[in-house]
């Protein structure tokens, strides 16, 4: 199940003012409260995050509200972000890479996910490979992108960790989007 | 007993040591009377200095100093423009007859002298340049659309420097002009200064012991610019200025920090500045200067 969390509206309730502009640390901190807030009242498995009413995102906001989730740990939910525009990315993706952290967004118009922030390099291939492919187990994904069973092994681990991908027995499913 | 601190003609983050030189001791303890009638021109940084003065004067509980205004008809119509006497009227005895800011259209005064004082007004500059900064940054600088929010973004976290760390209020103004001399071209200026603790104190309690006997209003400036560090402990913090200096790059831009006796900059290929200058006259706060030129030169 999929809660949708529209951060604009948040963001209005947050400082009581009819603002788009996702700016100030303590702005952000607000937002996130009410975010885990909206998901300690749900029984969602997937926290789709909604920018779209967002025009600015600055880097102290990025980092309260989207790295600080992430950070928080001991979640039991995947979080992806949905209506970004290129500049919310560039900021939240300094931030996540910062952090070493990571994210599944989806692009407007789109429902194949992209990665914002830094995992390594073959864990970015992996993803790629799950979100075009459907679930994989570590064999599957050793053979279509021609490794090693136990890099690939590696890669899967390390998505499985920023929890970007969702372990069902052997297989390794896309965070569900839509 | 007073002190006569004359205003350079030409006010900007150059003549600002001039300035400063003035106030010697700091606080001074002398009544201060603070001449700006010879000025022709003041940059945003030299505007929100004489304020950061003022503020800096009044929080150490001094005379409230004498200000004679500008004699120029025109330099006193730009700096109403820009707001400053509305806000100098609260630390500075003006004297001199001061025009009424006229209310006009598109102006090259992208933000008003406006001060910062909490976290909603970081939001009120943010919410106010939006339109403003397109119409510059875009149509006039020609820098990609984009541009415009990243400059929103480094305004933003300029700004929060000040909620964030100074102890104090302090003061932010942003303008469009051209850069004849230095650069050939137009450009935009944000300009933010704070009368508050400087980096040097706000950093001291957490990273003096790692500079050692190098530790310093310089090497503050280098902790926080060069190498991205926070007085708090959490990891997330100090990515403001390490964000500001990318985006600066990109368009040739220069960000210039002055903090205390010391001065710290990010100098483009158009630039002549030195990269730390030290031992500088001491001044309150911490002063930020960024500029954004425009791609092509000014035909």
């Amino acid at each position: 199940m999929i809660q949708t969390i529209r951060i604009g509206h948040l963001l209005r309730e947050a400082v009581a003012a009819p603002y788009r502009n996702l700016v100030t640390r303590p702005t952000g901190a607000a937002v996130r409260t009410r975010i885990e807030e909206t998901l300690a009242r749900s029984n969602c498995l997937t926290a789709m995050l909604d920018f779209s009413e967002i025009e600015l995102v600055d880097l102290s906001c990025a980092d309260e509200v989207v790295a600080k989730l992430l950070l928080a740990g001991g979640h039991a939910y995947f979080f992806v972000l949905q209506g970004l525009r290129e500049d919310h990315h560039e900021a939240i993706d300094h931030v996540l890479t910062h952090h070493r952290l990571a994210v599944a967004a989806v692009p407007p118009g789109s429902r194949e996910p992209l990665l914002l922030g830094w995992v390594p390099s073959d864990a970015r291939a992996a993803f790629a490979c799950i979100c075009e492919r459907g679930p994989l187990g570590a064999p599957d994904l050793a053979g279509t992108l021609g490794w090693l069973e136990s890099r690939s092994r590696e890669a899967l681990r390390e998505l499985s960790r920023h929890r970007l991908v969702r372990l069902v027995g052997e297989l390794y499913h896309p965070v569900p989007t839509a | 007993m007073s002190r006569v601190i004359e205003v350079p003609s030409h006010f900007d983050d150059r003549s600002f040591d001039a300035f400063a030189e003035g106030f010697g001791e700091w606080p001074p303890e002398e009544k201060l009377l603070i001449d700006a009638r010879g000025t022709q021109w003041a940059s945003p940084y030299g505007l929100i200095g004489l304020l950061t003065a003022g503020q800096a004067l009044a929080e150490a509980k001094r005379d409230k100093p004498l200000f004679t205004v500008p004699t120029s008809e025109d330099v006193k119509r730009y700096w109403a423009r820009a707001g400053f006497f509305q806000q100098a009227a609260e630390f500075f005895e003006l004297h001199g007859k001061v025009p009424r800011a006229a209310a006009t259209g598109p102006s090259d005064v992208l933000l008003d002298v406006t001060p910062v004082r909490a976290s909603e007004d970081v939001h009120g500059v943010v919410d106010k340049i939006s339109e403003g900064a397109s119409r510059i940054l875009h149509g006039e600088l020609g820098l990609e659309m984009k541009a415009t929010l990243r400059f929103s973004m480094a305004l933003s976290e300029a700004c929060q420097n000040i909620v964030e760390h100074a102890g104090t209020s302090g003061w932010v103004a942003v303008q469009a002009y051209t850069f004849r001399r230095r650069l050939g071209r137009r450009v935009v200026v944000i300009a933010v200064s704070d009368a508050g603790v400087g980096f040097r104190r706000s950093l001291e309690s957490t990273h003096a012991k790692r500079f050692g006997e190098r530790w310093g209003d310089g090497a503050a400036l280098e902790a926080a610019l060069i190498q991205g560090v926070s007085r708090f402990r959490d990891p997330g913090r100090g990515q403001g200025l390490a964000f500001i200096k990318r985006f600066l790059d990109q368009w040739e831009g220069k960000i210039s920090i002055r903090s205390g006796t010391a001065r710290l900059a990010i100098v483009p290929p158009w630039d002549e500045d030195v990269p730390l200058t030290d031992r500088l006259s001491y001044f309150p706060g911490a002063q930020v200067q960024i500029i954004i030129p425009a791609q092509q030169p000014v035909r």
